[in-house]
């Protein structure tokens, strides 16, 4: 490809995931000019304070907070997000559950049959991933059975699958799977989906409030933000955004929970207002949000779409507000 | 990507229902964009595609949505629903557990969607002749005695998925011009059944903004 025959970087990213055929070798280029040397940077940095005797992961202040906002690098992703999710810590009190699991005398064929159709459906330009299904296979299904509740999700397998090939680890994958199917998004993904629908209408409102030109235009169109950001929404931005925005947006889920969700998904908004603003119909509109804005130059530069996210003015009170509202139009209409 | 299509005569909703993995989203995009992906990823949520044919010399949009399969979908696509004048029911002609289930997915057209919405009974994969577990003749016979119209396609070889749509867009637009002549053209929205906090409003069914003009 010609493209990438003048750029330095590859047709794969670091992930293993082929980059699309639209990916702009130019632009990330550019960005990774400076976003190395701020890698390096962060490295060292966090090389010191992990280095410190008796530093405390579980323990986020501001200072680890900054930090963590800032990126964790690549390698200490899986011990860091083990400790400041609390996922560590559960599985200390609970050491043999994973294995256990595995060892059930009898899987549910249902729940195996619907996960089996979605391995070779998750992440097919990822070229490593071929080995990693059987891995895949065994975390759903030992979180299906774990959390009746929920079984399996559509979707758990882009998030456990991710997760995998990050911790390349299947038992810390199932525990952070755990963490955030139980913990940061609870009722998203179970059979009512109770809490994703009362969080789409929360998101509706706030995007009336933050960018109300935005929502009339939306709405206008009748493109319903179920269409629009149910799968932002399910999947945390796992197979939406490029891998490593997705990486540091959960670097941020893991140490401050699901309001980080919403920052995501507003910022998404903001940052591509002007697109928004320039749809004339719905298949545009559709396809901007769909094909356009999850691969442009905005996404693609995670640092600076991480400074957009935290450049918005949002409180968890104000996030519990319209929860509670959402919940009480839902019981009035 | 086709021009832009900003004039039609009609626009119809039509959705695509079924099983998990019967090739929805093939089905969708081998029709909008001629494109076929082997490797095909789960579809999570809903998804929409657009294109336009032409019918008696009139301009058809049709807005076509996708969903995942997984029933607990069904929860955010009740407003998927709302205006939609045709279903393509898909089932996968090498896995009969999903031409069984065609029964349940009946049951949430009638239950969710417009009881005049048209129907076609659509057995996908018909390239996969050596896995054959639906024989033709029993689906044709299940469409007849349920009203359906019927069809097999391959979103592989392409094989019928023009026809499909055509003929599905086709039998929408014999019923809703007929019916303009009938009955003055509004009052022909469609009232969804179960409106959830979360949607925005309906989608009309025709658009009728050529009469207008004349």
């Amino acid at each position: 490809m010609d493209a990438t025959a003048s750029s330095k970087f590859s047709d794969v990213d670091e992930y293993g995931f082929k980059r699309g055929d639209n990916f702009d070798y130019k632009a990330y280029s550019k960005f990774m000019d400076g976003y190395l040397k701020t890698l390096t940077r962060r490295r060292m940095k966090w090389e010191a304070i992990l280095q410190q005797k008796d530093f405390d992961l579980s323990n986020i202040d501001a200072k680890l907070k900054r930090y963590i906002r800032k990126g964790i690098p690549g390698p200490y992703r899986p011990d860091v997000w083990m400790k400041i999710s609390g996922a560590a810590a559960a599985q200390q009190l609970n050491p043999n559950l994973y294995k256990s699991l595995l060892e059930l005398e009898q899987f549910n064929k249902e729940i195996s049959d619907s996960i089996s159709i979605d391995l070779p459906r998750t992440f097919p330009d990822n070229i490593y991933f071929d080995t990693k299904k059987d891995s895949l296979y065994n975390i759903l299904i030992a979180y299906a059975h774990h959390n009746r509740d929920v079984g399996y999700c559509q979707g758990l397998n882009y998030i456990a699958g991710l997760l995998l090939i990050v911790t390349n680890d299947e038992e810390k994958s199932f525990w952070l799977l755990k963490h955030i199917v139980e913990n940061i998004v609870p009722q998203y993904h179970s059979h009512n989906m109770a809490n994703l629908l009362r969080d789409l209408a929360v998101f509706k409102e706030l995007v009336i409030r933050r960018v109300p030109a935005v929502n009339r235009v939306v709405e206008n169109m009748g493109l319903p933000y179920a269409v629009i950001a149910t799968k932002w929404f399910i999947c945390i931005f796992a197979e939406v955004l490029p891998v490593e925005t997705v990486l540091r947006i959960w670097d941020c889920v893991f140490a401050e929970g699901y309001k980080i969700v919403f920052r995501a998904a507003l910022a998404m908004f903001v940052t591509h207002k002007n697109a928004i603003l320039e749809c004339t119909d719905i298949a545009a509109l559709a396809n901007l949000f769909r094909d356009v804005m999850i691969q442009d130059s905005i996404v693609t530069d995670c640092h600076g779409f991480i400074n957009a996210m935290f450049a918005l003015r949002l409180k968890r009170s104000e996030l519990e507000s319209l929860r509670k509202l959402a919940a009480l139009n839902k019981t009035t209409t | 990507m086709g021009a832009r299509e900003d004039e039609y005569d009609y626009l119809f909703k039509v959705v695509l229902i079924g099983d998990s993995g019967v090739g929805k989203s093939n089905l969708l995009s081998r029709f909008t964009r001629n494109e076929f992906n082997l490797e095909s990823k789960s579809t999570i949520g809903v998804e929409f595609a657009t294109r336009s044919i032409e019918v008696d010399g009139k301009t058809i949009k049709a807005q076509i949505w996708d969903t995942a399969g997984q029933e607990r979908y069904r929860a955010i696509t009740s407003a998927y629903y709302r205006g939609a004048v045709g279903a393509l029911l898909v089932y996968d002609i090498a896995k009969h557990l999903t031409y069984e289930n065609v029964e349940r997915w009946l049951r949430e057209l009638r239950d969710h969607a417009d009881q005049n919405i048209v129907i076609m009974l659509v057995g996908n994969k018909s390239d996969l002749r050596h896995l054959r577990a639906v024989p033709t003749d029993e689906a044709k016979l299940f469409a007849e005695r349920n009203g359906l119209s019927f069809i097999e396609t391959s979103a592989l070889d392409s094989t019928n998925v023009e026809t499909a749509f055509q003929n599905i867009l086709t039998e929408i637009y014999r019923i809703v011009s007929q019916k303009q002549i009938r009955d003055p053209p509004e009052g022909d929205v469609i009232r969804p059944s179960n409106v959830e906090p979360i949607d925005v409003k309906p989608t009309v069914t025709a658009d009728v903004r050529k009469q207008c003009c004349q």
